[in-house]
């Protein structure tokens, strides 16, 4: 890593001081005593605007920093984190850290990444004009989301909020194992929650885009008329009876029926034998039209970074292929436990241990749109917005609150709230029997609409 | 609920100096604002995690920052700092500032303190204690849990506590200072059954008290409830989906308040007409069995305040009384923007977050039905007996929460458990049909967080055991 870092340290002295801050914080922490430390830090700076009924409501501007460290001695894990960079502060860490690691059992796979598992794979895109946005354009692009959203339909004249911001982190990693590297991300955003109001009845809905470039960032008339059509359709909402029928997951809900997923391939959960999928590596847990990728290394995608959150180097990992269950998801101690190696989804911030998470959760398209997989729906529901966490991946069962739009021979029928789509998370993989070519990388967790051919769906 | 007991100010150094205060103020007003405020924290946390029967981490952190707001009319500038000298302060207040376009200079600011109350009940901070004696916890909380019975293989327990000393101070010339110690002991179990079966169980507690607080609430009593709960849905049927009456056991049931009306009353979104509670003060919303509290001043409640943190009083709040919408939940904004005044209801997560309308302890006053008789009187339904995490929707009311732990209830005997069930509605439809109420009020034993855009604040919850009848039940049984 270290010779990919250089150049970028010449053009920002900033940048640098930041790698330099965990750099003296891995020399301190030896001082004190720990056998092995890494230092991981990050500077953050965030402007977001909000407005209402044509008025600016918040402006809101700040820069962040911290800095964790992470230390073993003899095998004994410390864990200590703050925001002040001055010498005192940074010495007061390096002894808490090595204090604390006292009072943890030993614990033979407590090891830091080292060696080739080391490096550096694609930067994740930086757009220095995000850097540069105007506050003026968040407020324009804001005001003209809302304007365009009130415009879609008279019964649509509240808002609950609209906004845009931008996000710019850097961060950089160091540990006596040398890791040592800097990255650094950059994110716009714009968001549209109006309200739909007839007969006495309420329905919110929102539309939302972050992306890392902010050419790419959708037209603010288009995010706010989305969102308001999504509120208006909502009108009428009612349940419908208890049944089974299909379930067709937009894409936002389809990524949430993936993010809820996640946690099964976590290899800390498996290696407990404490996920649904844990003994079934290797064997088919899904419809053939399902290929699911974690991919650090995806170009323009929102969790693309060159190393994870121990400096281990980007990969892409296939996590089930045409339905098959290839791969779980490792960082160093879970892998070292499990006899399997890192797959680089060690995810952190500066106050937090390092665990495993996901980069880029995508899967892949399909090959049909998601007007033709409605279509083609004898009855089912097309599921819009969601409440609470449905998926245990413990026990494998499925429960979710849903609202949506009620499909009969192809055609939408009427709004429905106030339903629940359950099943056994197998069965409800097992029976996805159309994947759409509507994939969009708009957040990090990526699908495009799936069609699960039948569960249950409770109401009245 | 407690007496408060006063206290005389406070007499240690402020966080930052006043003089310093009263110049970041005068920064915040200089183009024009209506109200100026300073929020100074810092807060230290501890936390210890057993995982597999070993010690996993022990942790520190130590965060200090400033926030600074500026208002005029209903136009926020929000801008913090986690650099504490002058420089970068007034460059942040000035940031805030900017929400306002003109030029004025302000008079000058003169602060004074408020002698608070106190419900929390800290003799020692938590800081002060020794890890060694947090990570006694989770050992004793984790082998009681593998000692309760065999098929418990995997048990997590983590204790976790934050120190956190605020000042606010505000341009109407209000400075309250307050010390907000809060923790919290979880332990969670996987049992294995038959067949690659695994059911879980959970419990903890906590709140705003001290480590003498775990003598009686023993760390060996948490991790038996946890295994406890693995262990009796080994083997449950899948929960039955459709409308039906459920029984709800008393604690962390309260949940089904929370969301269900809760947030639905907080000012914001009653302003703004996006909750399906706004305008509807004085009219029916519930059964008549139920009033509801919104309480800061639980003695030693995870939710208690003794100053919000735009520096106002903890309040009691009936927000529903007898089936009737008595009030809402106002911060400093909403409530001058309305004509209203602050209900000590403005929270945030912490200097990097403006502070917004939010719960504390919310909970259902106790009716006058035993628990016993509620269950006797239902041929059949579902007995919810512990819970997980529930969500939303303000605007047309629908709530979900989880039901961990369920049974059948079959001629007033509460028979199988059943799994996979969670519970939706539309909270004053659901109110309405609460058709008994228990005598046994009892909180939450002090686990909960709230979410709201993006930001989490430390909650309680509350009801007594509680009849519904026609409620939906989500699952996938007959």
């Amino acid at each position: 890593m270290q010779a990919q870092v250089t150049p970028a340290r010449r053009r920002n002295e900033r940048e640098a001081s930041l790698l330099d801050i965990c750099e003296q914080l891995v020399k301190l922490a030896s001082k004190a005593g720990a056998s092995d430390s890494e230092a991981y830090a990050e500077r953050t700076r965030e402007s977001s605007v909000k407005v209402r009924d044509g008025n600016v409501e918040e402006l809101q501007q700040a820069t962040s920093k911290g800095v964790g460290l992470r230390v073993f001695t003899a095998g004994r894990l410390g864990f200590a984190y703050g925001t002040d960079f001055s010498k005192d502060g940074l010495r007061g860490l390096a002894e808490s850290a090595v204090s604390l690691a006292k009072g943890a059992a030993k614990d033979q796979f407590n090891e830091l990444p080292r060696g080739r598992q080391l490096g550096r794979g694609p930067e994740g895109e930086y757009d220095p004009a995000i850097e540069d946005i105007d506050p003026a354009w968040k407020l324009r692009a804001a005001h003209a989301a809302e304007r365009a959203a009130a415009q879609v339909d008279a019964r649509v004249r509240k808002f609950d909020a609209t906004g845009a911001g931008d996000f710019l982190a850097r961060s950089a990693i160091a540990s006596s194992r040398g890791a040592s590297g800097e990255s650094r991300a950059s994110y716009a955003y714009l968001y549209c929650s109006p309200v739909a109001e007839a007969d006495g009845q309420l329905q919110t809905a929102s539309w939302a885009d972050t992306r890392r470039r902010l050419s790419e960032l959708q037209a603010p008339d288009e995010v706010g008329r989305i969102a308001a059509r999504r509120a208006a359709r909502m009108l009428g909402a009612r349940k419908v009876k208890t049944q089974k029928a299909a379930i067709i997951f937009e894409p936002q809900q389809a990524g949430g029926f993936l993010a809820g997923l996640s946690g099964a391939v976590n290899g800390d959960l498996v290696h407990k034998k404490s996920s649904f999928l844990a003994k079934l590596l290797g064997k088919r847990i899904a419809s053939q039209q399902v290929t699911l990728v974690d991919d650090a290394t995806l170009a323009g995608g929102l969790g693309t970074r060159p190393f994870d959150g121990e400096g281990v180097v980007s990969q892409r990992t296939v996590v089930i292929d045409r339905g098959v269950l290839e791969s779980f998801l490792y960082d160093t101690y879970t892998a070292r436990k499990a006899g399997a190696r890192s797959t680089g989804n060690a995810v952190r911030g500066w106050s937090s241990l390092p665990h495993i998470g996901t980069s880029n959760f995508v899967l892949d398209r399909g090959s049909v749109s998601a007007e033709e997989i409605v279509r083609g729906t004898k009855r089912g529901l097309l599921v819009t917005a969601m409440l609470g966490s449905g998926a245990n991946v413990v026990t494998g069962e499925y429960s979710r609150g849903a609202n949506g739009l009620w499909i009969e021979d192809g055609q939408i029928a009427h709004a429905v709230q106030e339903v629940t789509v359950s099943g056994s998370l197998l069965d409800l993989l097992q029976a996805i029997d159309a994947v759409g070519n509507d994939l969009d990388l708009r957040s990090s967790t990526a699908s495009p609409t799936l069609r699960i051919a039948e569960a249950v769906i409770s109401g009245s | 609920m407690p007496k408060a007991v006063q206290k005389p100010a406070a007499v240690r150094a402020p966080l930052l100096p006043l003089p310093l205060i009263e110049k970041l103020l005068s920064a915040a007003m200089s183009r024009g604002a209506e109200f100026g405020e300073v929020y100074v924290e810092r807060a230290t946390t501890t936390a210890v995690s057993l995982d597999e029967g070993k010690v996993r981490s022990a942790q520190v952190g130590a965060v200090t920052g400033v926030g600074v707001r500026a208002i005029r009319g209903a136009q926020v500038g929000y801008a913090y700092s986690d650099d504490l000298d002058e420089a970068a302060l007034l460059r942040t207040a000035q940031t805030a500032a900017l929400i306002a376009e003109g030029n004025r200079a302000p008079g000058p600011v003169s602060l004074s303190r408020t002698p608070l109350p106190t419900y929390y009940q800290v003799k020692q901070p938590l800081s002060g204690i020794d890890v060694a004696r947090k990570i006694e916890l989770v050992r004793e909380a984790n082998a009681a849990a593998r000692a309760h019975e065999r098929r418990i293989k995997q048990v997590m327990a983590g204790y976790a506590d934050q120190t956190r000393e605020i000042l606010v101070a505000n341009t109407l010339g209000h400075l309250a200072e307050d010390r907000q110690d809060l923790c919290r002991l979880g332990v969670s179990c996987v049992a294995f059954g038959k067949g690659g079966e695994r059911r879980t169980g959970f419990y903890g507690g906590g709140g705003r008290v001290d480590f003498r607080f775990f003598e009686d609430f023993s760390p060996a009593q948490v991790g038996r409830e946890a295994a406890r709960q693995a262990i009796a849905t080994l083997g449950a049927i899948p929960a039955p989906a459709g409308p039906q009456t459920v029984v709800l056991a008393p604690g962390w049931s309260g949940i089904l308040l929370h969301e269900a009306v809760g947030h639905g009353l907080e000012a914001d979104f009653i302003r703004k007409g996006t909750s399906l509670f706004a305008g509807k003060l004085g009219e029916k919303v519930a059964s008549e069995l139920v009033t509801v509290i919104d309480d800061g001043t639980v003695a030693g409640g995870r939710g208690s305040l003794n100053v919000d943190d735009e520096g106002n009083p903890g309040e009691r709040k009936v927000l529903i009384e007898k089936g009737v919408l008595k009030g809402y939940l106002y911060d400093h904004l909403n409530a001058k923007l309305t004509g209203q005044r602050s209900t000590g209801s403005g929270r945030r997560q912490s200097f990097r977050h403006a502070p917004m309308p939010r719960m504390t302890n919310t909970y259902l006053a106790p009716g006058d039905q035993t628990p016993e008789e509620i269950l006797r009187g239902v041929p059949k339904g579902l007995y919810c007996r512990q819970f997980g995490g529930g969500q939303v929707d303000i605007s047309n009311g629908n709530f979900v929460f989880e039901i961990s732990e369920a049974y059948l209830i079959e001629e007033g005997e509460i028979t199988r458990p059943v799994k996979g069930a969670m519970l939706i509605g539309v909270g004053p439809e659901a109110l309405k049909n609460v058709s008994a109420v228990g005598s046994d009020v009892s909180l939450d034993p002090g686990l909960g967080t709230c979410g709201k855009d993006g930001q989490t604040v430390p909650v309680g919850v509350g009801l007594p055991t509680v009849r519904i009848d026609n409620v939906t039940v989500g699952g996938t049984g007959a």
